[in-house]
């Protein structure tokens, strides 16, 4: 019996033995193939940095160099200024602040009367509303370009920004939220007197505060790389945008390409984004992971 | 009385929303219709005041133009080559980001990087990466100096040079940089998505599998992807969606040429059809052509609403 | 749910283009015609809004600011108003969009081809009547002139860019030349000397010389040209071979000697002789400032560029190679073609007639003013439009300066005013500016080809161009 016993150990030991080597073994797998996609994945950022601070003659190397000889800190104040970034980031961050607010309080109103408020038709319009999100963008553009035009906008901020506040998508999103919020609170402050205003403002919008945020979020990620539209609408020096700027400044060259300066410019134009995303990369994640749509 | 007042408050709160989508969203659609049926529809003509005849002229004009044979295969290539290839990829990686617990949070957040990134600028990055510098072809005395990191690699392990994007280059090279590139690009959305719903897993089925010792790859076919099934086809669907509505990624590797400098066009999609279009004030074939996008889309989204409701397991 | 929405939107969409059935679309009134009233043309002296596009840096637009002020002085009642709105391409789509919701500009920066387009809605003024009128007209300061161009002012103009506003098919003037550019020879004047080379003036010679620099620089490329649509549509008219017509079959470029010349280039090409910007893959002035590595010596690009043409200054001032600047080489040298380019100025008709009458003011102002034309010129490096502009002290002494050093862009204006009968245009019809990009790919296409069948590669190239072509149509 009690030579049985240790046979079973002996076996069990024996088996958790063979499966710790395979389960080392395979761990140590699961890090590698991780870690190499991870190299795979980041080299091209790797590669935009370094080339940002190399020497044109250093980057046509025919034997490359991972790590620059010397630091051309240089190229990035060549990029500020051919691509004249300054005007740019301005640009940007102005129409990406101001879509941003109006399209809050927008998608806010909108969504609080498709969650709460009761009038007839609510829920066929709602549906039609998510039917249009099936329609390409580039079907409402060819129109909308000589809207804005009749409109007088053609060169403004407002043509940037008008145009694409409202998003059914974030009316869908907050719409969702605001009705998981239990109805007798609702009802509680209808009974103290409350008003709708009061209420959606003061109880609501805190309450969907992690959803606000990552409408926020996507919404300045769509200004940083919105191209299409822009360039359209708003080619012009004084309102053009991060995007268009950069692939104009580096299209339209005399002689060779300087690649180091275009990386160092490329650089200048993902940062932002990157620091928003080390200090929000929560919200960001959780609201991309609803989203299916960059920008 | 409450009733008629809330009913008034509800449109009054609607307003905003509704008067940017009247002007910005339904309008478009009755207007792109009706240019769409009207032959050759031109904004400049039509202001002439000429009249133009109802049929579809339009649709089979853009139909039979080669250009947009081209651009619909261009479409439909690269949606089929880069949809599976990153969905396989991005569920081997989350599985494999599931299974581990140190270094977790950091990889997940490496594989997420790509995200928050301007594709165009670093479509940028990519062109140069794959790019030759300083390249003279077809002369007696041809000179290639390769500069572009990938060369560099491939002559490192002994391999020829291949000329990727520049001048000269063939289709499948620039495809081959194009599938690469949207690949690097659509990992993190899917990477985030399944990585989230492996965790929603209930752990249960994992445990009853060990005690039932069954094999790893048959616990990856038999529980994985079956539970997994609903977020595979929404990053699938988002996927073909997003795929044929591709054109900034190749805008940002081969600028507004959209293909190698000497085959402009080459690489051209749906959407960028649809600008060509309109810069010609050819609007009515610019409305086509986007209805037929639609049409696309919306076929691609009921099938794979069909096959969801049989495949799907929830 | 989900497939009741997609029929409602399916359904909504069939009543739509049932509804456009009979929908006519909104005709605005844009009489061609509108000048064409039996009253004599008069500036009244109303106040009138003048909107100008333009493409204009803020270098330019300091000069142009500087005489819209002069041209209150004779004109208080008309307010110019300079907008830039983006590149050429920008400025037509742009305004091609605003004719068809008649909110479109008085003036524009126009090529050709842009005119075309706009006139698909018979939305740009002809000036012929205002050119001819001989209303008087008293200025703010007491001084008069005539509405029109007087014979002087006419016969002032080169004459190539001048007949440009006329190449729209109809023989009427749509355009006025504002300022232009065309393309000039540049070569390496040192290396040319240094080694006995003559410039060559005929493409024959060409090909002799490019023969001779590959014997004393196996190394180099000889010849790098920048525009392959300039070049082809410039042979098309130095052999006087066909490329377009504004009237009747468009795209006659699709001939055998257009096949010969292309064959010709692509054995050059073939044997080292040239490369275009496209094949280089950036301007081909890169290639001819290089010191190092593979040089070329000769470059063909836009006499607006002269500057890029010039080596780097060394660290004491001068130059490592001084340029020379001359005609492009010819077919036949007695009969040069160069091409015209460079901004016109188009005037669009609005209801309001006295707006069109106070445009066509400022444009004559802009066009035939010796100053601004000199000033003008020199901040931007474009031709003046105008033969007089020599008489203007300023631009004079700028012309005088001419060398192959600090003063190449005047070298190469003064080029440009040297050969001023040799200026052509070509024709513009909605669809000449997809003919210009489908021939300039056609000639980069073909130079690289080889192999035995490189003629019939050649005829599907343009077979296929020419499809290209049609489609925009």
């Amino acid at each position: 019996m009690s030579e049985k016993n240790t046979m079973q150990e002996r076996n069990m030991t024996q088996v958790s033995a063979r499966q710790k080597i395979v389960h080392g073994a395979s761990r140590t797998l699961t890090y590698a193939f991780l870690i190499a996609m991870a190299v795979i994945v980041l080299f091209p950022f790797y590669w935009m940095l370094i080339s940002s601070v190399k020497s044109l003659d250093e980057y046509r190397l025919n034997v490359p160099t991972f790590w620059p000889r010397q630091l051309l800190l240089s190229n990035y104040v060549d990029a500020f200024n051919t691509a004249s970034l300054g005007r740019l980031f301005y640009n940007t961050m102005l129409v990406g602040v101001v879509s941003t607010i109006l399209s809050l309080i927008i998608t806010v109103l909108s969504a609080f009367a498709f969650a709460r408020l009761e009038f007839k038709g609510r829920d066929t319009m709602f549906g039609l509303l998510l039917a249009t999100m099936m329609i390409p963008g580039e079907l409402f553009t060819i129109t909308n370009y000589s809207t804005v035009t009749q409109l007088g906008w053609m060169n403004t901020y407002t043509v940037l920004i008008v145009p694409f506040l409202v998003s059914v998508f974030y009316i869908f999103l907050l719409r969702q939220n605001f009705m998981q919020i239990p109805n007798e609170l609702y009802l509680a402050a209808k009974v103290d007197g409350t008003s709708d205003w009061k209420y959606l403002w003061k109880i609501m919008v805190p309450l969907a505060l992690p959803t606000l945020i990552s409408i926020t979020i996507l919404k300045m990620m769509g200004a940083w790389n919105s191209y299409i539209w822009p360039r359209l609408v708003a080619n012009d020096e004084a309102h053009r945008m991060i995007t268009n700027g950069l692939r104009n400044a580096f299209t339209d060259t005399t002689g060779d390409v300087n690649y180091p300066v275009q990386m160092a410019a490329v650089a200048l134009v993902s940062a932002p984004l990157f620091l928003v995303f080390v200090f929000l990369r929560k919200y960001i994640m959780a609201g991309v992971s609803r989203s299916g749509i960059k920008g | 009385m409450v009733d008629s007042k809330q009913k008034w408050k509800a449109w009054l709160y609607l307003s905003p929303a509704i008067v940017l989508l009247l002007v910005f969203t339904v309008w478009p659609i009755f207007n792109t219709v009706r240019m769409a049926f009207l032959e050759n529809y031109s904004g400049l003509k039509a202001a002439a005041g000429m009249q133009f005849n109802f049929g579809i002229g339009n649709f089979l004009k853009v139909i039979e133009y080669k250009r947009f044979v081209q651009c619909l295969k261009n479409t439909v290539l690269l949606c089929v080559l880069t949809v599976p290839i990153s969905t396989l990829l991005a569920l081997l990686i989350a599985v494999a980001l599931n299974s581990i617990k140190f270094l977790q949070k950091g990889l997940q957040t490496i594989f997420f990087l790509p995200y928050v990134t301007n594709s165009i600028a670093i479509g940028m990055v990519f062109a140069a990466m794959f790019n030759i510098v300083g390249s003279f072809y077809g002369t007696e005395n041809e000179l290639i100096v390769t500069a572009g990191i990938i060369n560099n690699v491939i002559e490192f392990f002994g391999g020829e040079h291949i000329n990727w994007i520049n001048y000269g280059s063939t289709y499948e090279a620039n495809m081959f940089v194009m599938v690469v590139y949207i690949v690097w690009n659509a990992l993190p959305f899917k990477i985030l998505v399944l990585l989230g719903g492996l965790q929603s897993i209930n752990k249960q089925y994992y445990d009853a599998a060990k005690v039932d010792g069954t094999p790893r790859r048959r616990v990856f076919t038999h529980i994985t992807v079956p539970l997994l099934s609903p977020m595979l086809a929404y990053v699938i669907i988002t996927g073909f969606i997003g795929g044929f509505k591709e054109y900034t990624s190749i805008v940002g590797i081969f600028g507004e040429n959209m293909g190698p400098p000497n085959d402009a066009g080459r690489l051209n999609t749906m959407v960028g059809f649809i600008y060509d279009a309109l810069e010609t004030n050819s609007q009515g074939r610019a409305s086509a052509a986007a209805l037929i996008l639609f049409a696309i889309i919306l076929a691609v989204t009921m099938i794979n609403n069909q096959v969801s409701k049989k495949r799907i397991h929830y | 749910m989900k497939n009741r929405i997609v029929a409602t939107l399916l359904a909504i969409m069939l009543m739509t283009v049932l509804a456009a059935c009979s929908s006519t679309p909104a005709a605005q009134n844009n009489d061609a015609d509108a000048n064409q009233t039996a009253k004599a043309l008069n500036y009244d002296g109303s106040a009138v809004e003048v909107v100008f596009y333009n493409t204009m840096g803020a270098n330019l637009s300091a000069v142009l600011e500087t005489y819209i002020a002069e041209f209150n002085k004779l004109y208080p009642n008309i307010t110019v108003t300079s907008t830039n709105v983006g590149n050429y391409d920008d400025c037509r789509d742009q305004i091609s969009t605003e004719i068809t919701v008649g909110n479109q500009p008085n003036i524009a920066y126009c090529y050709p081809d842009h005119v075309a387009l706009y006139n698909l809605a018979g939305a740009v003024a002809t000036l012929d009547d205002m050119i001819a009128s001989d209303t008087v007209i008293t200025r703010a300061d007491g001084t008069t002139e005539i509405l029109g161009l007087t014979d002087e002012q006419v016969a002032d103009f080169i004459e190539g860019y001048y007949n440009e506003g006329k190449e729209f098919g109809d023989g009427k003037m749509y355009t006025m030349p504002l300022s232009k550019s065309t393309e000039v020879l540049y070569y390496n004047k040192t290396f040319f000397d240094a080694n006995g080379l003559t410039v060559p003036t005929t493409w024959d010679e060409l090909e002799a010389v490019c023969a001779k620099i590959k014997e004393i620089d196996p190394e180099s490329i000889p010849l790098g040209y920048d525009s392959e649509s300039n070049w082809f549509i410039t042979m098309c008219e130095q052999y006087n071979s066909g490329y377009t017509s504004a009237t009747g079959d468009h795209y006659l470029f699709d001939n055998e000697q257009n096949h010969a010349f292309i064959k010709k280039f692509n054995e050059w090409y073939n044997k080292g002789y040239l490369t275009t910007q496209k094949l280089y893959g950036a301007y081909t002035s890169g290639l001819f400032t290089t010191l190092e590595g593979v040089k070329s010596y000769m470059s063909i690009g836009s006499s607006a560029g002269a500057t890029y043409q010039r080596p780097a200054a060394t660290a004491d001032g001068s130059y490592p190679f001084e340029v020379g600047i001359a005609t492009i080489p010819q077919v036949d040298a007695a009969n040069a073609k160069v091409i015209s380019q460079g901004p016109s100025l188009c005037i669009f008709n609005k209801a309001n007639e006295q707006e069109v009458i106070a445009s066509w003011l400022f444009v004559k102002f802009l066009t035939t003013n010796v100053n601004f034309q000199a000033e003008f010129g020199m901040a931007s490096g474009y031709v003046p439009v105008i033969k007089s502009v020599t008489a203007n002290p300023v631009y004079a002494d700028f012309i005088a300066k001419a060398d192959g050093g600090n003063y190449v862009s005047a070298l190469a204006a003064k080029v440009c005013l040297e050969q001023k009968d040799a200026y052509y245009t070509s024709p513009a019809f909605n669809g000449s500016s997809e003919a210009r990009d489908q021939v300039g790919a056609l000639l980069s296409k073909c130079l690289v080809l080889t192999g035995d069948d490189v003629d019939a590669q050649i005829a599907t190239a343009f077979a296929d161009a020419v499809a290209e072509c049609e489609y925009a149509n």
